[in-house]
Formats: structure tokens, sequence, C-alpha cells
């Protein structure tokens, strides 16, 4: 957990100084009056690292995923619950209860 | 329904508890949760909880819950001092409560007291003539006294009341087929498949009703049924797949006088043999000792 989580967060840092660098980037071509097409290509290169990150940590950091398939092996149908509304107690069972002492 | 995982998990705690180990609260909840009958066991745990004073604080408010939980078990049981004593501390806690009441007249009921539990559940009914739970016991009453027909007359005007009660509907197919009237439990089965068409073991049983009326088209529908059943549990229902290989073997014993062209549309062959094979591996897997007896009555099944 703990490998995900800083990896995680190394990569949310990443991609915010990517985003910082970016606004100064705009800051220094509005002074320099040309216009802004796209970031410069180490902020890319920011951009595209911070993403592996980001996706390796959101992947491992949660842990383990649940199936969702109705009929995958987990998630199958065993058995309906006994109904328990209609229940019956005059059954053969009632001729052997069990020894069970009471102090309540 | 009860899933893999659940299940797996409920042997578990079950095995755990047995043997010692804690977790006795779980176990109890997991079997309140799941709605399954362990009478025993609940009453064995429920009831060395209940007994310790340190663990009963230890509940808190949940200690009442497992009352009532232990009470059901020991009436199931018939350890009726255990149930009355359970009864009466949650009387004086919630006096004049109409969950206990209909608790006492279960009492009733489990001593076998029919006439005064009828008589309980009736004038409980005067208060709130609405309550699901007290129409469902007097069905019950009946069947424990071993009147089919008038459980099934008063489950019919219960279900015109409540249509969509499908624990009902399942009581009233069980009702029939014990009766022998498949077509009426024919019926309820095919209104739970509406209503629920993803629980697969409804599709189950349908299809074992339509193999037990009989005639080729009802093998057919039995058929699409327990294929139905198959893909809804990822093939690992035994029981589906023994069905599809007895529809085949039915299918061409009663389809021997017809002509080519209705044989061919009403066969499946490779639907057939794909399900024998499926037998045979989960045999092999889980039986190997008992894999000859399948091969060979799946052989002699292909005649």
């Amino acid at each position: 957990m703990n490998l995900g989580f800083l990896v995680g967060f190394f990569g949310v840092l990443i991609l915010s100084h990517a985003a910082y660098s970016t606004i100064q980037y705009r800051g220094l071509l509005k002074i320099m009056e040309e216009e802004f097409s796209r970031p410069p290509i180490n902020v890319i290169l920011e951009l595209i690292i911070g993403l592996a990150l980001c996706m390796w940590a959101a992947l491992t950091f949660p842990g383990k995923f649940l199936s969702i398939h109705p009929d995958s092996d987990e998630n199958r149908a065993v058995s309906l619950p006994d109904n328990s509304d209609f229940m019956i107690f005059n059954h053969r069972g009632r001729l052997f209860p069990p020894e069970i002492e009471m102090k309540f | 329904m009860v899933t893999k995982t659940e299940e797996t998990q409920l042997n578990q705690l079950e095995i755990q508890v047995d043997n010692g180990g804690g977790g006795a609260w779980e176990y109890l909840c997991l079997v309140r949760n799941l709605k399954i009958r362990r009478s025993e066991k609940v009453l064995k745990h429920g009831s060395s909880i209940l007994n310790d004073p340190k663990k009963r604080s230890a509940l808190g408010p949940d200690e009442w819950t497992l009352n009532e939980q232990v009470a059901i078990a020991a009436m199931d049981c018939q350890c009726l001092d255990v149930a009355q004593n359970c009864v009466k501390a949650l009387q004086k806690k919630f006096p004049g409560s109409k969950r206990v009441g209909s608790l006492e007249a279960l009492l009733l009921e489990s001593k076998g007291l029919w006439g005064e539990a009828e008589e309980a559940y009736s004038s409980l009914l005067e208060d709130n003539p609405l309550d699901q739970a007290i129409h469902k016991r007097r069905v019950a009453i009946s069947k424990a006294l071993g009147k089919p027909s008038v459980a099934i007359e008063l489950l019919n005007k219960y279900l015109e009341l409540f249509m969509a009660d499908h624990d009902a509907w399942r009581e009233l197919a069980e009702l029939y087929l014990s009766l022998q009237m498949y077509k009426q439990a024919a019926f309820c089965y095919e209104e739970l498949i509406l209503s629920q068409p993803t629980v697969p073991l409804y599709h189950l049983a349908y299809a074992d009703v339509l193999y037990t009326i009989g005639g080729v088209e009802n093998i057919i529908s039995a058929r699409k049924y327990y294929a139905a059943t198959i893909d809804l549990t990822g093939g690992k229902n035994t029981r589906a797949l023994l069905g599809i290989c007895l529809c085949a073997s039915a299918i061409a014993q009663l389809s021997k006088g017809r002509n080519k062209e209705d044989k061919d549309a009403t066969a499946a062959p490779e639907l057939h043999s794909l399900a024998a094979a499926a037998v045979e591996k989960e045999y092999k897997q889980k039986a190997p000792d008992k894999l000859q007896l399948i091969s060979s009555a799946l052989r002699s099944l292909k005649i």
C-alpha cells in the first residue's frame, strides 16, 4: 500500500509542476507577444511521466479488485435462502433437542 | 440468493466457531443476513454469548436482535424453555410490541398449540390487517397441520394482495409440487422468472417441472431453460448439465416416429456432446472415483 501511495503522490506532484510550468510559459509568451500553441517539449514529457505514475498508483493502491460478472466463480448463485417465513416446527428434528444450559 | 463466496465464507466461519476460535457474532450476523436455517449452531453459539454477561453487554442494542434469533432457533430445535426465556426477556424490554407479539404466537406454534396460535394471529391481524408476516404464518400453520389445500387457498388470497412477494410464490410452487399439480407449479415458477430473471435457480426449477410434465414440446422448453441456467451460473451447475443430457435422450426417444426434418430441427448435437463433456470434467475434478459410473450412464443415454 505504501509504495502505491508514494508513487501516486509523486505522480500528482509532477502533474502539478507541469501545470505550473505551462502557466509560467504562457506568461513568458504574453511578454514576448507570441501565440501559445502548445507547451514546450519538456513539459509534455513531464505530463506523460506523471500520467504513467498516476495510472500505476491508481491500479495498485486500492487493493484487490472484485469481480462484477454475475456468472463468475465468486458471484454465481449457489443456493436460495431457506424460506423462513413459512418455516414449520413439527419436523423430525424436534424429537432430538440439543442439551443447552441457560443462565439468563 | 447465496453466492459462492458467501457460502465459502459461511462454511469457514462455521468450522472456525465450532473448533473454538472466536467469531461467533460474525457467524450469527452472516446467518441472519443470508437467511439460512442453521438452527442448532445458532442456538449453541447464540446461547453461549447470551449466557456470558460480559459478552452480552458488549453487544449493546444488538442483544435484542440476538435474543430474537436465538428464540427462533430454539423453537426450531424444540428447546422450548430457552425460547420461553428469550421471549420473556424481550417482553420485559419491549412491552406491547407487535414483533414480540408475533414471537409469542410463534412460540405457541412450536409447542403444538395450533388453536391458540391461530387465535393469537387473528387478534394481531385485527390490529393491522396488512401485516405480511402474519398472513404467511397462517399459511405455515395450515401446512404444519397437513392441510396443503387450505394452505394453497390462503396463499392464493395473500398473493392477490401482495403479488410481488417472491418468497410466497416459491412456497406456492413447492406446495403445488407436493400435491403433484405440475401445471400450476410451472405457472408459479414462470411468475418468479418474470420478476427475477437473473436468479438461475428459478430457471432450473422450472426446467425440472417441465421435464416432469413430459411431452416433446415441454422437454424442448426444459432444455432451453437448462441452457439458460448453465449460462447464468457460468457452467458450474452440475444439475443443469445432467438435465441437458437427459433431455437429449428423452427427445431422441420421443421423436423416433417423426420424419427427418422435424428431428433435425429439434436435435442439438453440439449442445448434448458439450454438456456430456462438461459433466465428465466436473466428475474428474470433484469425484474421480465415480467417473466410471457417470461415463457409462452417459453412454447408455446416447442410445
